[in-house]
């Protein structure tokens, strides 16, 4: 590849014999990220276990695990990004624009359903790339780019909304292989696809070239570019990653409730926000896990789906979640947890 | 072997510098900081930068580096005009830098920091995937052979080392991937005796591998026992190019003492 000259070690360094040591077992568990928020997780399950008969009885299964996987593909790209050291706030509006596309498009307008799904996706994508380029170009902060854009969204949506009937009774078979149920069980298609692309993603992350430089634009931008990375093109991508993961999202929401409203995303992008860092992945970018934001969704919607449970008013449990996401960030920030490696 | 010297070293000046600065200025912004620099650095020769604080030579050194283009001027590479869209298109001509502010990605371990923009893969199905197992050995293999020995595991986080250590592992990398020409701004800065002479040693076998090798240091009894030439900027401007046997260290360190004081009034 580069040749390059091997010097050999000089006689300073051959005088010390180098220790080599490796990690022992403990070691290697503690360093796990998705450790803390997995205890989590087991405590919370095991709190509404006791607290309830029908903590696992199908219908409740049905609810976190649907609650959860939309929250987790959403979280998904929000990790990326926020690993590579920005925001999108604008997530949760086009986790309803994309659908409202998709259906107006479809059941609107007489579309073929397949084309009008791409055709949305690639709305969402393209407020992804709006969102990456104002905020490369401009070098503003994405916090300012991506509220604009949620205000943006939020009005195109009201707009697009008004006087469609956008429900569709008839389910179609882009919305069975949406948000359909999977046969003879109780769970639905998003958690197939939650899994597949959290799985996806958790590879990118640890063993690909661009996961490598997404840890390395976020953790320091001066060194990674000079080493060579394109940092502005690997935000970009990731913008365009997370809207578009938002937009999918939203339309196998779509899909699963056979609907779309105006109000679909509401507080998405914070849940999804909460999801990664409840997950471990770090505020100001260089560091965290898909897995993580994964077992973080679980978490938010356990603790959603169980509050209700113990009958507790279901829209309260966002004052808990906000307790405890600002008690796990004091946490992590006390334990020095922000800075872990990727290995 | 005291120490590293250049003394019976002879460099032919009448072939083709590996990289060329023609009359080169820059300005960030509207402050204009370099003024129509000339500067050679010819295969097997170390050339000494030195001025004062804010003189322009980590200015410069970005610039031979592809990290920024000069607002005027001419880049010649081997003989050839380039213009560096980015540091990976220097990087890929063998042009490796150690920089003063910019070295190391603290959250990342050490061997992910050792072969940033530089990465091994494998073929993996149709992807290619990181090469991990193999960039472990091979970033713990060069950071012994530099003689760091603190460092025990190539998955330790950087964030976990010393200033001295990162700026070593920093060092080690420029010198393990530089083929042609290794451009380091204060490389020494934060080391100890002991590593500071290892980083001497290390220029003085680039050197004998036949690399250009620029090297910015305020420490002139660094500087001189490696340089071949020192070049002394001066507000952005090149004010004397001096052989290594015209100048002894304390007329090098008057030079430029001479040439802060002239700045101050
Ligand atoms: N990123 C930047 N933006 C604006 N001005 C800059 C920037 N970097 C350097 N400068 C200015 O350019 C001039 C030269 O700076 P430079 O860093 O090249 O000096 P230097 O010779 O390396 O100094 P030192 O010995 O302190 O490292 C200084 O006046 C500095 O204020
Ligand atoms: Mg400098």
């Amino acid at each position: 590849m580069d040749s390059r000259p091997n010097p050999a070690p000089s006689p300073a360094a051959a005088a010390t014999p180098r220790q080599r040591r490796r990690k022992s077992w403990a070691e290697s568990l503690l360093g796990v990220r998705e450790l803390p928020p997995g205890i989590g997780l087991v405590a919370v399950v095991l709190f509404f276990s006791l607290q309830t008969g029908n903590f696992w009885s199908p219908q409740t299964m049905t609810a976190i695990s649907t609650v959860a996987s939309t929250i987790t593909i959403v979280s998904v790209g929000v990790t990326m990004l926020m690993i590579s050291g920005e925001f999108d706030l604008s997530v949760g509006q086009n986790f309803a624009f994309t659908p409202i596309v998709w259906a107006i498009l479809f059941v609107g307008n007489d579309v073929n359903e397949w084309l009008a799904l791409v055709l949305a996706l690639a709305c969402s994508a393209g407020v992804g790339l709006v969102n990456g380029l104002v905020t490369t170009v401009f070098g503003i902060p994405s916090f300012i780019t991506t509220l604009g854009m949620f205000f943006v969204l939020e009005g195109i949506n009201n707009l697009l909304i008004s006087g469609h009937q956008l429900i569709m009774f008839d389910p179609r078979a882009s919305m069975e292989f949406l948000g359909g149920r999977i046969a003879t069980t109780p769970f639905y298609m998003p958690l197939i696809w939650m899994f597949a692309i959290a799985a996806a993603f958790a590879f990118v992350l640890a063993r690909l070239r661009y996961g490598n430089w997404t840890l390395a634009t976020g953790g320091k931008v001066g060194p990674a570019k000079a080493m060579g990375v394109p940092t502005r093109r690997v935000k970009r991508r990731n913008f365009v990653l997370c809207a578009l993961f938002a937009g999918l999202a939203g339309c196998m929401q779509f899909a699963y409730i056979k609907g779309v409203t105006q109000g679909q995303g509401q507080n998405y992008e914070l849940l999804a926000i909460t999801a990664a860092v409840l997950g471990g992945t770090s505020l100001f970018g260089g560091s965290g896990t898909i897995w993580g934001s994964v077992i973080g969704a679980f978490l938010l919607a356990t603790i959603q789906i169980g509050l209700v449970l113990i009958g507790v008013p279901g829209s309260f449990y966002v004052t808990f979640i906000g307790v405890m996401l600002v008690i796990v960030v004091i946490a992590n920030v006390r334990l020095g947890r922000f800075g872990g490696s990727q290995t | 072997m005291s120490g590293p010297t250049n003394s019976d070293h002879v460099i032919d000046r009448s072939s083709e510098p590996v990289f060329e600065l023609r009359s080169i200025s820059h300005a960030y912004g509207r402050n204009k900081v370099i003024f129509g620099v000339n500067l050679s650095v010819w295969p097997g020769e170390v050339v000494g930068l030195v001025g004062d604080n804010g003189a322009g030579k980590s200015t410069l050194l970005k610039i031979f580096a592809g990290y920024q283009p000069p607002t005027e001027g001419a880049l010649r590479f081997m003989g050839k005009d380039v213009r560096f869209a980015s540091p990976a298109e220097a990087r890929a001509v063998g042009i490796e830098a150690v920089y003063q502010d910019l070295a190391i990605v603290d959250q990342l371990s050490l061997w992910r920091n050792f072969f940033l923009g530089k990465e091994i893969v494998r073929p993996f199905g149709p992807l290619k995937v990181l090469d991990r197992q193999r960039m472990r050995s091979e970033a713990e293999a060069a950071v012994a052979a530099l003689g760091l020995t603190r460092i025990r595991s190539a998955d330790e986080t950087v964030s976990t080392l010393s200033g001295g250590e990162r700026q070593s592992v920093a060092i080690t990398r420029a010198m393990h991937f530089g083929a042609k020409l290794l451009l380091l701004d204060e490389p020494t800065a934060a080391l100890s005796v002991r590593e500071t002479r290892n980083v001497l040693h290390s220029i003085d076998r680039a050197r004998a591998h036949g690399l250009g090798v620029l090297y910015v240091d305020h420490n002139m009894s660094h500087v001189l026992p490696v340089a071949d030439r020192i070049v002394l900027l001066e507000l952005g401007r090149v004010v004397r190019v001096l052989d290594r046997d015209e100048v002894s260290i304390e007329e090098l360190q008057d030079l430029v003492a001479a040439s802060a004081k002239r700045l101050e009034s």
